[in-house]
């Protein structure tokens, strides 16, 4: 069942369309990726599903919710850099986070204290905020975005700003957290949310380039795919540049170099056999250093998805 | 409103956190004090530093006790509105520009308590600061000269505070549309020298001149000169205008906060 | 100066000293304490025991950074 509907979601700024008429469902206890290059509308979406955006035309729908209810009761918000007050601890801007969601007091410092303790900060809960480390505060942001449990949970790059062990560490998080609630977080690393995701939508300048579950895309987007690298002397290149223009009906060419290039074929058997034979004809000329036959990636899609809108 | 509260007191928190709880009360104190106790030295002061002829004998009126808690009055309108004006000229742009207002308004948190809460917290302080300030101004003249009486000086401080609270919110006001802090305290002051200016100097009735509030506040300390300029009803005029002002000021603020959560 | 006594006196300004020298007092132990501060310390520290009043609130005012 869907928990999220948005619909002809649309975000214009004076001079261009950061977000361009997309639509998506979130099915409850899913994690969803938001994934896209720098530029592709994604913190524009999550600004305008928390609420900090206004949109300029399209709705956002939470299943079951009464209306006139505050969307904002329903979602936890992580930003990019999330930003707090230097002055107060981290236990203190939990409370008060949790206060803020309508939480009682003594409710609220209970959830603070869990919360500490689950993402690894509750040494540091009595300490003041400004002397925090970004992986600290990241992870402080994470528990405030919990606090009040969130039916949704929205991560706007949450690891994009991190070293690699923290980047690590809040990734692991996440694999855990994903089973408590449901996530949707952007990241421009397709890496990222093949670790952790159910579903991806990918953007591509402000539109919804595809979308659906992983696997499902996986399967429709298998393509086989040749690839194919010569030591690039002379007439191995010569040969290449050749064999280019007379390619046999069922193989295009995805991406080339000068010294190699990489296809993709209608048919797995039929592209093995006459690239092999071609190999074969041509044995004097052409230095093979590496042949490889197998399958599209999410990679070569999502590459696909974003240079091709 | 419990919301509200935890709000508000957060924002307490911080002024007393920064020590502004402590400094604003005390540079109150010390600034309405001072006045007092400087007029009643000068004698010997000027005495002491000129280098007058032997046996010049100095003649200096003594001024009327409602006199020198005037010019403790016009000392709060220069020194004390700039502390008031510079001490939270960052109240909302800095909230915004650090984004700690975007982690707070996504959660479910009205607008409009955000940026009242705000408002109350400085305006409080800015009027307790006030009231220890003139208290000790007041203090200081009835020890060191005559008592003045407790009606002309409440209906003073009354008049007085209403204008500090206007300048605390022009403040405000201006911290949600300006970027700079610096631009927003600049901005509120100017506004509030060009009112008073120009309800000192221009030639036609001006009721509604809430700049008239700190002329209203000094001459209502003297019991002869009553009754105040243009009769009490007057007086309710431009504190309903000053008060209309600021609500305005106040939705202003909520508006654009809620246009611009944040810098990007 | 008639009507006051010298010891009077001395108890009217005492306060004022005493608060004065409490808020110069918290500003220096907060510059002390202060991670980051805008200029050097040891200017603060000048500003504020040499212009007392005006040297305490322009440290409260702009000599601090927060976060």
């Amino acid at each position: 069942m869907a928990l999220l509907t948005v619909d002809q979601l649309t975000k214009r700024f004076e001079r261009e369309t950061a977000v361009d008429g997309i639509g998506f469902a979130i099915g409850e206890g899913r994690c969803v990726a938001l994934l896209g290059p720098n530029g592709a509308g994604k913190t524009t979406t999550i600004r305008m599903l928390t609420g900090l955006l206004p949109p300029t035309s399209g709705t956002i729908r939470f299943e079951g919710m009464k209306p006139g209810q505050d969307r904002r009761e329903w979602i936890g918000y992580l930003p990019q850099t999330p930003a707090f007050y230097g002055w107060m601890t981290g236990r203190e801007f939990l409370v008060y986070a949790g206060q803020l969601c309508g939480l009682s007091a003594k409710e609220a410092a209970s959830r603070a204290d869990m919360l500490l303790k689950r993402v690894g900060i509750d040494t540091a809960g009595k300490r003041r905020i400004a002397g925090y480390s970004g992986g600290m505060k990241q992870r402080l942001g994470l528990a405030q975005a919990l606090i009040h449990r969130p039916k949704l949970l929205v991560l706007d790059e949450p690891v994009s700003a991190l070293d690699p062990i923290g980047r690590r560490e809040v990734m692991t998080l996440l694999g855990e957290l994903k089973s408590e609630t449901t996530v949707l977080f952007s990241t421009h690393v397709l890496h990222d949310a093949e670790e952790l995701c159910d579903d991806i939508l990918i953007l591509s300048k402000g539109r919804l380039a595809t979308g659906g579950s992983l696997s499902d895309i996986r399967e429709a987007n298998r393509q086989p795919v040749l690839s194919l690298e010569t030591e690039g002397d002379l007439r191995s290149r010569e040969w290449l540049a050749g064999w280019l223009k007379r390619l046999p009906d069922g193989l295009e060419a995805a991406s080339a170099t000068e010294t190699g290039v990489r296809l993709f074929a209608g048919d797995l058997e039929t592209a093995r056999r006459s690239v092999l034979r071609e190999l074969a004809d041509n044995a004097a000329d052409v230095r093979v250093s590496k042949l490889e036959i197998g399958y599209t990636t999410l990679e070569d899609l999502f590459l696909k998805a974003v240079s091709g809108s | 409103m419990t919301k509200w509260l935890v709000l508000f007191r957060k924002e307490w928190l911080e002024m007393v956190r920064s020590h502004r709880t402590l400094w604003l009360p005390a540079s109150f104190i010390l600034l309405g004090a001072s006045q007092p106790v400087t007029t009643f030295f000068m004698p010997d002061i000027l005495a002491n530093a000129s280098n007058l002829p032997e046996g010049a004998v100095l003649q200096f009126p003594t001024p009327e006790p409602f006199e020198v808690l005037a010019s403790a009055l016009s000392q709060f309108g220069v020194i004390g509105l700039l502390l008031v004006a510079l001490s939270s000229m960052g109240i909302l742009s800095g909230e915004r520009s650090a984004g700690t207002a975007a982690m707070i308004l996504v959660k479910p948190v009205s607008y409009a308590s955000f940026v009242t809460a705000k408002w109350a917290a400085a305006v409080l302080l800015a009027i307790v600061s006030f009231a220890v300030g003139y208290g000790a101004a007041w203090y200081y003249t009835g020890a060191l000269f005559e008592p003045v009486g407790w009606r002309e000086v409440g209906a003073s401080a009354l008049l007085y505070a209403l204008w500090l609270t206007l300048v605390s919110t022009l403040t405000l006001l201006f911290s949600s549309l300006l970027r700079s802090a610096a631009a927003a305290a600049f901005s509120s002051l100017a506004v509030a020298v060009l009112l008073s200016v120009a309800a000192g100097s221009l030639p036609f009735e001006q009721s509604w001149n809430p700049g008239r509030l700190s002329t209203l506040a000094a001459s209502s300390l003297n019991a002869a000169a009553r009754p105040l300029g243009g009769g009490i009803g007057s007086v309710w005029l431009t504190a309903a205008v000053t008060a209309a002002v600021i609500a305005a000021a106040l939705l202003v603020a909520i508006r654009s906060m809620k246009r611009r959560p944040s810098e990007a | 100066m008639d009507h006051l006594t010298n010891t009077q006196l001395i108890s009217l300004i005492v306060p004022l000293a005493i608060l004065q020298a409490i808020l110069m007092i918290t500003a220096l132990v907060v510059l002390v304490k202060a991670e980051r501060t805008r200029g050097p310390k040891w200017l603060w520290a000048l500003i504020i025991v040499f212009f007392s009043l005006f040297g305490s609130i322009s440290f409260f005012l702009f000599g601090r950074r927060l976060n």
